[in-house]
Parts: C-alpha cells; structure tokens; sequence
C-alpha cells in the first residue's frame, strides 16, 4: 500500500478552451504546456500533497469541455469528492454557461460534493469578468471562489491545497469512510472564499 | 637606544644575526666542493659542444634537402591527381554527351514504339545530367549545334512524355485499367514528377474508395432480411476501412520504392478525405436508417426527467441492436486509426531523419485525423450518445427487473439479483467491444451508479419496513387488532405478516448475495479488459480502469452498510423483544437454594432446556430462509443478546452459593448448546457472563484475590472493580461491608 491517508477525487469542468488541462499539468508537473490541445475524453493524473503533516492522495480527473464527451465526462460526476468548475476571465461566454455546468452539477453530482468556481488566465490583459462578478456568482450558488493563472502560477497550489484541506475536514466532521455519501448537509450560506486577500492583488 | 633594556635588546638581536649568517656561511662552505665538482665537469663538457654544434648544423640541411625532394615528387604527384580527376570529368562529359545522343535516339525510338518506361528512363538519365556544363562543353567543341538541338529535343520529349504520361493515366484511370495506372504511376517520379504522381495517383485511389463504399451502400436496402442486417452499417464501414487499410498496405511499398520513404502522410492526404466522406455518409444513412437521433431525443428526455412517466418509450430490447452495432462501429475506427498510425510512425521513421521535421509531419497527420468533419470526431459523437443509450438501457431494464421481481423456487434470493447482475455484465461487456477507453470506463461509472443508487435503493426500502415481529403478547396483539379495527379492516392477518417477513429475509439474502455478485463482476471484468484489450492499452489507459472499476469497492461498501442495517434491523425488531420474556424467565427461578433443591432442580430443570428449546425453534425458523453467512451474522446477534440480557437479568438475582453452581451449571449448558449451532467459536460473547459466574461461585470473600489483581495471570478481566463488587453483593452469604472493604 501507498503512504497516503486520504485519497480524493477531484474532477474539473467547464468550457473548452478555459484552461482545465493547463490548471492540472501546472500543478502535477510544475509545467505550462503552449499550445496545449483539446482534451479527448478524460485525463487524470495523480499529485500527493502534505496538508498538517499528513499525506493526501488526490486524484485529479481532467475532462473534455466538448459538447461531444459530455456523456463520459458525466459519469465521473458521482464519484467526485470536489468539482471544480473554471471559467475563462478573459470569455464572457465561458462565464454565461456556468448555469448550464451547475444543472449538471445538481443532476449528477453528490449533493454533497465540494464545489468550487476557478476564475482561470488573470494573468490576461483583456479581463472581461470582474473578480466581484465571479464571486457574486460563486456566494449565490454556494460555492468556494479563487481565481487563478495557470501560466503565471497564482494560486493553483493554494487551490488544490485548499480542496485538500476542506475535504479532510469534511471527512473528519462526517467521521464515516471516504466515499460515504449518505448523509447529507450543506453547511448553510456561510461566506466561501479563499480567495479575499489573494485574488485582487494583480 | 637610551635604556639598558633597549640596548639589550638589540645586543640580543645582533647575537641571533650573528647565528644566522654563521649558519648561512656553514651551509655555503658546506656546498662549495659540491659546486667546484659540477663546475669541474662543465669544463670538461665545453670542448664537446663544438662537434655537437657541427652534427646539428649537418643534420638540419639533410632534413632540408629532403624535404624539398619530397616536396617536388608529391608535387608531381598532385598534379597527376588534378589531371587525372579532369580525365574522368572529361569522360563523364563524353559519356554524358554520347548518353545524350543515346537518350535522344533513345527516346524517340521509344515514344514511337510507345514504350514509355524505356522513354521515361532515357528522359531520366538526361535530367540527371548537369544541362549548364554539357552546354559549355558543347561550346568547346565543334559538335555544338548536335548538342543544342538533342537539347531541345529531349526537353520536348519530355514535355511530351509529360503530357501522354497524364493523359494515359487519365485513360487508365477512365478504363479503370489498375494494372496501367500503376504502370504510368511508376513512371513520373523518373520525370521528376513526384508530387503530380502521389496526387493523381492519390485521387484515383480516394475514386475507387469511393465507388466501392457507394456499391456496398446501395446493396443495404436489398439486404434488409439478412441475419447481418443488425450490423449493417458496421459492416459497411468495416468494408471501407478495410478497403482504405488494404489500399495503404498494397501501395506503400511501391510508394515507397518509386518515390521513396516518408512519402505516405502524402498518400493518406489524398485518402484520409475521401475516407472521412464516405464514412460520414454511412454514419448518416446509419442514424436516418436506425432513427438514432429520435431515440437519443427520447431517451435524454427520460433521462432528465426521470420522474415523469413518459407516453412514449424507447424499449430497452429494441436498443440493444443499435448499441451493439454503436460499439462495433467504434471499434472498427479505433483499430482503423490505430493501424493508421502504426503506419504513418514506421514511414516516418524511415523517411525522414530530422526528429523535428518528423515531430511536425506527426501532428500534420494528428489533425488530419482530428478533423471536423472526420470519421474520429463523428465515431466520438458517436460513442457519446452510445453512452448514454447505454445508461438508458441500464436504468430501464433494471427498473424492469425490479417490477418483475419474484422469488425463486429452491432460491434464497429473489430472481432480482441475478436479473440485474446479468444486465450489468452484459452492458459492461458490450462497452468492453467498442476498445474505447473512455467509454468502458464511463459505463463502468455508470454501473456502479445503478448499483449505488437505483438497486440499492430497492433493498434500502425493505429493510426500511423492518422484520414484522408477529404478537410477541397479549396486549400486542390486541393493540394491533384494535387499530385494524378502527381503519376498517383486518389488515395484518398472519399471512401477510409471513410474507413481509419472508420478503424481509429474502431482502437481506439479496443484499448479501450482491456483495458477492459485485466482486465476481470486479473480478470477471478486470479479467476480461486485461484479455481483450491488455496489449494496446498504454499505462495511463490502464490506470484509468484500474481507478473505475476501484467504483465497485464503493459499492460494495455501501452493500455491507445495508447488510449491516437490515441485520440491526433483525435485531431490534425480532431478536432483542423475543430474547427478553425468555431470559427473564430466570428471574422466577429460585437461585438462594439448599442441598436438596439444588438437587431437585438437577432431576428437573427449572430454567435453561427451555431457554434452548426457545432458541432452538427461534432459529430453525430462520435457518432455512438465510444465506449461510446471514445465518451466521444472525446467530452472531442472538448469542450476544442471550448474553447482554443475561447480565442484565442476572444483576436482578439474588445467589447463595449453590444457587450461584447452578447458574454456573445454566450457562455452560448455553454455551455447550449455542456451540453446536455454529461453526466459529461463539466463547468469546460469552467472556463478561462467564467472569460474573466465575465471581459469582467464590466459597468466601477472601478467595477473591486469589483471581483478581496480581493473581490474576493470564486472564484478562473485562470486570470493572465496580461491577466486581456489584457481583458479590448478589451472594446473600457475603455482607455487604465486608464487600466495601475488599481491596480491588
């Protein structure tokens, strides 16, 4: 056996082109591919993290944002502990189909998955949606809110040390085995974000 | 120097000079007949220097001597070679000269006798030759208008060849002569005709595709009856990629030897097109023919809704043809593309030797692959809707399953079970023949969902209702009676209450069953997956199965949490209220005795046959209706039970000391019976009771500690001090301050 003791699965959605792919490859090898085509299907890759000492496993399911790959993409929705659902700062358009992404969300997914929205590429000049746009939205849906640059590296690590961390506190406080989804509660409407001090810096 | 101490100072300073330069002059004198015997040699070397210096001089004009020697004969040498390479470049020129009379001649004779190969090889051997040089040398010689005009001829000749070569190809091509185009084709490339040749010859292979996928078409509509009607499409574009396989497999090595290596991503630019087209148009006739797109309407309209009960449904069995046929489609195009590739890698690999050159012509080839309109980006579209016809199928023929379900003569389960595994097998495995990836690991997903959520769901609800206990007294019975009463009805007569506890029972098989079922399926489907597809999955592939089917341990988690529900059910609503009235039985039975009751109660037994008897009949109820492990986890509960309420009963008996031996007697008599009814050992359950026992038949106080405290060896007490005491104020021959002041 491995020396972790957690494994998570954390699966990442949203429009093509948002930068899923690139979120996944800075964080598990430190690199940022140019020119990185589109996902076929689903990806994973693998990246053990240290939160307080102990060893965490996460296993990071990279999908397809075509239309055509839905169906695949879809069926890893259950099983996920945390869905990340990122959206481009620079595409207004990547940014109006979050609802449809959330339909998905509630109709497959967990009800009690860790749900956080990724506002990706701030490092781009030609921002079209405001940090407070994307956490208004992230506040109303109850969601973590972060945004990030895959290509200038802010906060990617702190993202996924931040599921990292929630979900083992979600773990401890439902004191059951991972992967148990019985029980179900939402804890409320309280202020998610990680992101407060972070996020406007740029 | 005005102090005494300064004057010493330096008097001290001088003295140590003074050793100093003693010591210097020592070691000088010391080397001086060492340096008079080297000097004396050097004198006697001087004279001898002069014949040196002489041979030296000597030596140094012999070299130089021969140095210019050799110099003038390489010298002569050089210019031979120089010479001697203008000879053979002189020749070559005359060769080329005579060779370009020759190939003049040549190609005329041969265009008249339209041998075209042995025209094409004369024009050949003149392109080859280095037109600029000949014309010079034709300059330098008198034969200047010969040359010119042979000149003039062979590039008309040329020309010409060009010309009839295209032509002919067309006719060939018209004639669908194959044995002519490949004859013509051969030629171009010696008319330094490489690009035109791939191209014509390219577009004459994507006609034949063409033609042949059109014929094969339009065959489907007679062919309605046959038993491959099912797959007709399949077979269809089986037939085309075969065709576009065997094309490339039959024309590479004469690509390859006529044009040379690196040259086929040219090739399939041509075929890979027409290809796509002529896919697409099967995939079309496809969906219109099997009206796909009117069932995937239906299906994610049922889908999404699952609630509403839809007029119109898309039945499961019908659905199972075209998702057979989806998946052979799929798999034909994997290996289709993965032969492509194969392919492509060997011709790059050979023909072109800059890695980065090669790199790129790889991703050329990728795009035309992953093109818009192509068959990869359609078969992915594809395998999508399959997926989710596949779930559809699924989730309706299980809910089906469930409707129907009965039990099963000479079963503990009920046909549920087996239904479902089946569809679930047959749905994984029917994924497994698409040799997508993706795909097998979606449906396994997607299995593990209905497993997870749908099927469990069904055994969550029975277990729910809880294991109808019967009228376990009077007052039960009546308070029962009495609320059937009011509604109007009797509702629970006894053989509903049969068959709720009976469906109870088989709820509880069926669960422990499907953990089983669930790791034969883990198991069989690894198996498999490894069989079908182990030797072209690549190691990220393999992870990703290996990741999905670890979704059937989840399963079978949340199976083992139900069983463990349905079991506490058991408990609390049969075992636990039976129990009590039985053991509570032994609250009647005097246990403060003398000689002669003691044995009166062994000739008759007060207490502990009929407790057995109880349990006896209590559990030949259950031991034909659970599965062997059920009927152990439930023998499991009662013997803690029996245990738990006997403590608790015991606590509420007063003993003396032969009461005290025949408890003792009473509870080996249930251990030796329970033991008989199972396998394992059921001792263990029985440590607290058989340590209050032990406690309880001390002959006096002070023997205590001759089983407690440091005394007491290798027994663990699962007694607290507390209790210890609590147990002996039980005895009525023990005074209770004597008890208090017992050190524990």
């Amino acid at each position: 056996m491995e020396d972790y003791k957690y494994l998570f699965k954390v699966v990442l959605i949203g429009n093509a082109g948002v930068g899923k792919t690139c979120l996944v490859r800075r964080f598990t090898q430190g690199i940022f591919p140019p020119g990185q085509g589109a996902t076929i299907g689903v990806d994973f890759m693998i990246k053990t993290v240290e939160i307080d000492g102990l060893k965490i496993k996460l296993q990071i399911w990279d999908t397809a944002g075509q239309e055509r790959f839905r169906s695949i993409t879809q069926s890893y929705y259950r099983s996920a502990h945390a869905l990340i659902l990122v959206y481009d700062v620079s595409a207004q358009p990547s940014f109006d189909c979050l609802p449809v992404w959330l339909r998905e969300v509630e109709e497959y997914a967990s009800p009690k998955v860790l749900r956080v929205l990724v506002g990706n590429k701030v490092d781009r000049d030609d921002r079209e949606i405001p940090p407070a746009v994307g956490e208004g939205f992230s506040r109303m849906n109850n969601m973590y809110f972060i945004e990030t640059s895959a290509k200038d590296c802010s906060n990617v690590d702190k993202l996924f040390q931040e599921i990292a961390r929630e979900l083992i506190q979600d773990a401890n406080s439902n004191d059951g085995p991972i992967g148990q989804q019985d029980t179900t509660h939402l804890d409320g409407a309280a202020e998610k974000s990680w992101s407060e001090s972070n996020c406007c810096k740029s | 120097m005005n102090s005494l101490s300064n004057i010493q100072e330096q008097y001290q300073r001088l003295n140590l000079e003074e050793i100093r330069i003693t010591e210097k002059l020592d070691l000088l004198m010391g080397q001086q007949c060492d340096i008079e015997a080297k000097l004396r040699n050097v004198s006697l070397l001087v004279p001898r220097l002069k014949s040196v210096k002489s041979d030296a001089k000597h030596l140094s004009g012999m070299i130089h001597f021969t140095c210019t020697l050799a110099e003038n004969v390489s010298a002569k040498v050089r210019e031979l070679d120089i010479a001697k390479g203008r000879v053979s470049e002189c020749q070559k020129r005359v060769n080329d000269l005579l060779d370009l009379q020759l190939c003049r001649e040549g190609v005329i004779s041969a265009m008249k006798n339209e041998d075209f190969e042995k025209a094409a090889a004369h024009v050949h051997r003149f392109l080859s030759i280095d037109e600029t040089t000949l014309k010079l040398t034709a300059g330098d010689i008198a034969q200047g208008p010969t040359v010119d005009s042979s000149l003039v001829l062979l590039h008309e000749a040329q020309a010409q060849l060009c010309k009839v070569l295209q032509q002919k190809f067309d006719e060939a091509v018209r004639d669908t002569d194959a044995a002519s185009v490949e004859r013509f084709f051969k030629i171009f490339p010696l008319l330094n005709m490489h690009e035109e040749g791939i191209s014509k010859f390219g577009s004459y292979l994507a006609a034949q595709l063409k033609e042949k996928t059109q014929k094969s078409l339009r065959q489907a509509d007679g062919e309605s009856t046959s038993v491959r009607a099912n797959v007709y499409f399949a077979d269809t574009l089986t037939v085309l990629l075969e065709s576009v396989a065997r094309i490339i497999e039959i024309h590479q090595p004469l690509v390859e030897t006529y044009y040379g290596p690196g040259r086929l991503l040219q090739v399939v630019e041509y075929l890979q097109p027409e290809c796509d087209k002529q896919a697409n148009q099967i995939l079309v006739e496809f969906r219109r023919s099997r009206q796909l797109d009117k069932q995937i309407h239906l299906v994610s309209e049922v889908l999404s809704n699952a609630n509403k009960a839809l007029h119109e449904k898309c039945d499961p069995r019908i659905l199972d043809a075209v998702l057979a046929e989806l998946t052979l489609l799929s798999s034909r195009t994997v290996l289709y593309l993965r032969f492509l590739r194969r392919r492509m890698a060997n011709d790059l690999e050979v023909g072109i030797t800059e890695e980065q050159t090669r790199d790129l012509r790889m991703n050329e080839f990728e795009k035309l692959l992953q093109n818009k309109t192509g068959i990869n980006r359609a078969v992915q579209e594809l395998l999508g809707h399959y997926i989710m016809l596949e779930r559809y199928f699924l989730v309706e023929s299980v809910s089906k399953a469930v409707a129907m379900d009965t039990a099963v003569e000479g079963s503990l389960t009920s046909s549920i079970v087996d239904d479902v595994f089946f569809l679930v097998k047959k749905s994984i495995r029917r994924s497994l023949t698409s040799c997508s990836i993706d795909s097998i690991c979606a449906v396994i997903n997607n299995a593990c969902t209905l497993l997870e959520e749908d099927y469990a769901l069904v055994f969550q609800q029975q277990c729910k209702l809880g294991f109808p206990s019967g009228y376990l007294d009077l007052t039960q019975a009546y308070n029962a009676i009495q609320s059937s009463l009011q509604q109007g009805s009797i509702r629970l007569q006894p053989s509903d209450t049969e068959k709720t506890k009976a469906n109870f029972l088989t709820a509880l098989n069926n669960i422990e069953t499907s953990i089983e079922c669930i790791e034969t399926l883990d198991k069989n489907v690894s198996h498999e997956i490894q069989i079908n597809l182990g030797s072209t999955m690549m190691s990220r592939d393999q992870e990703k199965i290996k990741s999905c089917l670890a979704g059937f341990q989840t399963s079978k988690s949340k199976f083992r949490h139900l069983l463990d529900f349905g079991h506490e059910q058991l408990k609390s609503s049969a075992i636990k209220p039976r129990i009590k009235p039985w053991v509570d039985q032994l609250l009647s039975v005097n246990h403060v005795i003398d000689e002669e009751e003691f044995s009166c109660y062994e000739a008759q037994d007060p207490f502990i046959q009929e407790l057995n008897l109880h349990l006896d009949g209590f559990m030949s109820g259950f031991k034909d209706s659970l599965t062997v492990n059920n009927y152990q986890t439930l023998i499991g509960t009662l013997t803690s039970q029996v245990a738990q309420q006997f403590e608790k009963v015991i606590f509420k008996t007063a003993f003396n000391r032969l009461g005290a031996l025949q408890l003792d007697k009473e509870i080996r008599a249930l251990i030796t019976y329970l033991s008989t009814t199972t396998t394992w050992t059921i001792r263990d359950r029985f440590t607290r009771l058989t340590q209050i026992v032990t406690i309880l038949n001390i002959e006096t106080l002070a023997e205590i500690s001759e089983y407690w405290g440091p005394n007491a060896g290798t027994v663990t007490w699962r007694l607290t001090p507390q209790e210890v005491r609590e147990i002996l104020m039980l005895r009525t021959d023990f005074r209770a301050d004597e008890i208090k002041r017992l050190k524990l």
